[in-house]
């Protein structure tokens, strides 16, 4: 499988989080979501990736080709968007239309103006423009989703782009996620982050899980549903049962947890039942599995 | 083609046996080119793995082809195979058939004349 970006030791200090060693390889031509709680070191990493701020070690490599994030053809290539505060809070959509036609060559107007609709916000066409700051969080990140979709892009690179959107906004983001990669026949990807999967469980076909600043699983949606197991059982078996849980929770009725698939024949004889999970229950298995670990 | 999101079947099996069945019954031609794993995401609103996936069923299938830089293609098909392969179902269905009919005490004629009523339903 080819990489649109892939890292090797990659390390960010800080004096009270550190993130990494990591090393991934996100696949070419597919919809990638970095799934992790609050603080696993998502925005830290989308931030290396995106040239914000720079590793303290480690390599990046972008395209099969540069290892330079702050490199022309990296940057006008890469489409970034932030969680939160992306522009200036005095900006109104025209000036966000001048400064990335300033700043990228392949920036489309009439595309800015056509998406901007299509998400329900005003755009630079406009007569009556509000500033940034007199918008709702939604509509702040469907201006900055529609600018970042208005250049033309090889990877998008969106931090949290579905968090504050409603659930028909955030359907309209999935279905936007898969007109790019079906307009880039293989050559496009996507990668976001998000710590609330079920919406966007459908456009997703890679997932990198990350917990306290490390990765903990990565892989095809389809291929860690076959690896994993949601286990339920009767509370008294449960002392027997733990001991092949990943994660779990009990109580005087039940218990639940999360196990190897390789695990679920031993796991029935202890009276237990089991399905494969979807990719919101195996997110909460294993990012309880991380925070175990701690 | 119509999917369900929270059915038993997955939802890759569930598009595979329709284009199988397409493909069958001749709706889709030999050397026709299937729509492309993304344009087929899109469309179903579903993930690419997924659409991968059924692809990869139907290759395996021998009923669809990868043809580099073109996409998938439909195979010419061994219709008497496919045939013998679902007159082999059949003997299983009718052997089932055939052990209820014991335990409820229905003798063989009984049972072609029950199949004869229901065939003309």
């Amino acid at each position: 499988m080819e990489s649109i970006i892939s890292a090797s030791g990659l390390v960010k200090s800080y004096s009270k989080f550190t993130l990494g060693q990591l090393s991934f390889s996100i696949p070419k031509g597919f919809s990638t979501a970095l799934i992790g709680a609050n603080g696993a070191g998502k925005t830290t990493l989308i931030d290396i990736l995106c040239g914000v701020i720079h590793a303290s070690e480690g390599k990046i490599n972008y395209f099969g080709e540069s290892s330079d994030p702050d490199s022309p053809a990296v940057r006008e290539r890469v489409g970034y968007c932030a969680a939160a505060g992306f522009f200036p809070t005095n900006w109104k959509p025209k000036n966000i239309a001048s400064s990335f036609e300033i700043a990228y060559k392949n920036f489309d107007r009439e595309k800015f103006a056509r998406l901007c609709g299509e998400l329900g916000v005003e755009s630079h066409l406009a007569k009556k423009q509000l500033p940034m700051y007199k918008l709702s969080d939604g509509n702040r990140m469907r201006t900055a989703l529609a600018a970042v979709f208005a250049r033309e892009t090889d990877v998008l690179i969106l931090d949290e782009p579905g968090s504050s959107l409603d659930p028909l906004m955030r359907d309209r983001l999935c279905d936007k996620f898969r007109e790019y990669l079906d307009r880039g026949d293989g050559e496009k990807s996507v990668i976001f982050s998000t710590h609330n999967i079920a919406d966007m469980e459908n456009a997703t076909d890679y997932a990198v899980f990350m917990g306290n600043g490390k990765i903990i699983e990565t892989g095809f949606v389809d291929d860690l549903k076959e690896k994993y197991i949601i286990v339920r059982g009767d509370p008294e078996k449960f002392p027997a049962a733990r001991e092949l849980l990943l994660s779990y929770s009990s109580n005087s009725t039940t218990f639940e947890g999360l196990a190897y698939a390789e695990n679920s024949e031993k796991l029935r004889l202890l009276g237990a039942v089991t399905e494969h999970p979807t990719l919101q229950t195996l997110s909460v298995g294993l990012l309880k599995y991380a925070e175990g670990k701690r | 083609m119509k999917i369900l999101q929270n059915s038993d079947v997955p939802i890759y099996k569930q598009i595979a046996a329709q284009f199988k069945e397409q493909i069958i019954n001749g709706e889709i031609a030999e050397g026709e080119l299937l729509p492309s794993i993304r344009s087929l995401a899109r469309d179903l609103k579903i993930s690419v793995i997924t659409t991968m996936k059924a692809y990869e069923l139907m290759t395996e299938e021998g009923l669809i082809s990868a043809v580099q830089g073109k996409g998938y293609i439909v195979n010419p098909q061994d219709r008497e195979m496919i045939r013998e392969q679902h007159l082999r179902i059949l003997e299983q269905h009718l052997q089932n058939a055939m052990d209820e009919a014991r335990l409820a005490g229905v003798s063989p004629d009984e049972l072609v004349e029950m199949i004869k009523v229901l065939y003309k339903v």
